[in-house]
């Protein structure tokens, strides 16, 4: 064998050998990135959106509505601390709404949501105050904002006794649409005799 | 024309023309301006004239200030007559239908990966869909027809500005699956404080009140069942030319559809995220078919003439 292919066949393993500590180091670097961003994003939704203990809280299956397919929300049964206050317990369910959903594909609401404030009037109706992001985060579409304000309805109705009727606010302020298609001007009805209609907005 | 007759002329135009006998005279070519409204004056067909140009007048101030045009890639204004631009259907007949390409201007709508946006789709299919129409003898309008973005009530008061409208608002999804379409008719709205008893998927609307008039806001609720019915046929028709859609049309409170006081169907085609503008584009010709068909459809049945 001539001098010059030993060398260039020496190089070439060498390239080899090189080439697979560095994927193999690569490999090991996308973990920790994975697991920093994973781990940042605990940490941002910890500082954003504490979770919420009360002294009544119990755990129970409480009943989540993420999305099921590409058209529809269905239940998700998770066992979770509820508290027993309707106003605490509505906060903690659509937390762990935005929070919580079991695959990325599942989730309803963009990560970055959170729930600023949340009221329920005597007569029943529920207030949700978002932040911005449920708006500026969501993609656009009837289907998909359609998706997302049925995953928050059907959560609340399933898990909060009382309710009648809920309003969504984005950042303390009544909306036209919630991604440019979706009426956010009226209320949506909760817990209605009939499901077909649970969640028909009422003006 | 006998002096009698001249004189009443005169009296209901109000003029003050200088004395008969002067303009009988005149017999020279007329040199200015008083000498041709003598002649004109003396002319036997001045009543006609004058007639006539009364109800030229009339007709001119009392044309009807159409929106939109139907054709035609400038910018379209409430003054243009649609015949202007439009290509030239055989015989437009039937239901104005008032085509709604969502989105517009610094609403994108949504946004695909590829750099596929929903309000240029959404543009590009009405003005297939109305060209289609039009060759099928409709009456079409757009409710904008370049990249503005005209508010929700300026995009309703042109159905409502007709008799025999149908409104048509054309959407594309984030999401969903690509090559699917679905029409959607805007939810009944329960009454505002809140009812003792909840609202009813079977509640019926209560009909327009007897002057005639409705809330702007509450436009939709006369037109609940027949939007319904037409969504319906448009989702039969979508579901053959469109594989894997819904069986049967959806209620959502599409706000585009909120102060339409006509018959109103949002129509989404899935997505800009699974699709490429090719093949969004292609969507448009069984688009047309289903609206055709559907508005036919509609009028044929016994929901015909909703307005």
């Amino acid at each position: 064998m001539p001098r010059n292919l030993k060398i260039i066949l020496g190089l070439l393993a060498l390239a080899v050998i090189v080439g697979l500590i560095s994927l193999r180091s690569l490999h090991r670097r996308m973990q920790r990135m994975v697991a920093s961003r994973a781990a940042e994003e605990q940490a941002r939704h910890a500082v954003l959106a504490p979770p919420i203990s009360t002294p009544t809280d119990v755990t129970v299956k409480a009943k989540i509505f993420w999305a099921a397919g590409s058209d529809r929300v269905a239940p998700v049964e998770v066992e979770m601390p509820l508290s027993a206050d309707p106003v605490e317990r509505s906060r903690q369910l659509l937390q762990a709404l935005v929070a919580n959903p079991p695959t990325a594909g599942q989730r309803t609401l963009p990560e970055d949501t959170t729930l600023s404030s949340f009221y329920i009037l005597p007569d029943g109706t529920a207030i949700a105050d978002f932040s911005d992001a449920i708006s500026s985060e969501m993609p656009s579409g009837i289907l998909s904002e359609e998706m997302a304000v049925n995953s928050i309805a059907r959560t609340l109705e399933s898990n909060v006794p009382g309710l009648r009727r809920l309003k969504i606010l984005i950042r303390g302020q009544e909306a036209e649409t919630l991604a440019g298609n979706v009426d956010l001007t009226g209320f949506f009805d909760l817990n209605s005799a009939v499901a077909s209609a649970a969640s028909r907005p009422a003006r | 024309m006998s002096a009698q007759s001249e004189n009443s002329v005169r009296r209901i135009v109000g003029l003050s023309s200088p004395p008969r006998e002067s303009c009988a005279l005149l017999r020279r070519a007329p040199e200015d301006i008083s000498d041709i409204l003598c002649v004109v004056r003396n002319s036997a067909f001045f009543p006609l004239a004058l007639l006539v140009a009364v109800v030229v007048g009339f007709l001119f101030w009392a044309r009807p200030a159409l929106p939109f045009t139907q054709g035609g890639d400038s910018q379209a204004t409430p003054q243009q007559a649609p015949s202007a631009v439009a290509p030239a259907p055989a015989a437009p007949s039937g239901p104005v239908i008032v085509l709604d390409p969502a989105h517009g201007g610094t609403d994108t709508g949504a946004r695909g990966e590829n750099g596929v946006v929903e309000k240029d789709v959404v543009l590009n299919m009405a003005r297939a869909v109305r060209e289609q129409l039009a060759r099928e003898g409709y009456r079409v309008l757009m409710t904008r027809n370049d990249d503005s973005d005209p508010s929700y009530d300026d995009r309703a008061a042109i159905p409502n500005g007709y008799r025999d409208a149908i409104f048509i608002s054309l959407h594309v999804s984030s999401t969903g699956t690509p090559g699917t379409a679905s029409a959607y008719y805007d939810q009944l709205a329960s009454p505002f404080p809140l009812a003792t008893a909840p609202a009813t998927a079977g509640a019926k609307l209560a009909p327009p009140a007897p002057s005639g008039l409705a809330a702007w806001d509450e436009a939709q609720r006369p037109y609940a069942d027949v939007s319904h019915h037409l969504a319906d046929l448009i989702q039969s028709d979508l579901l053959q030319s469109f594989a894997g859609s819904p069986p049967a049309s959806t209620a959502a409170p599409v706000r585009a559809l909120r102060s339409v006081a006509a018959p109103a169907v949002a129509i989404e085609v899935s997505s800009v995220s699974g699709s490429t503008p090719d093949q969004l584009a292609a969507a448009s010709g069984p688009l047309a078919s289903a609206i055709a068909h559907g508005v036919t459809e509609l009028r044929q049945g016994s929901f015909g003439g909703a307005k």
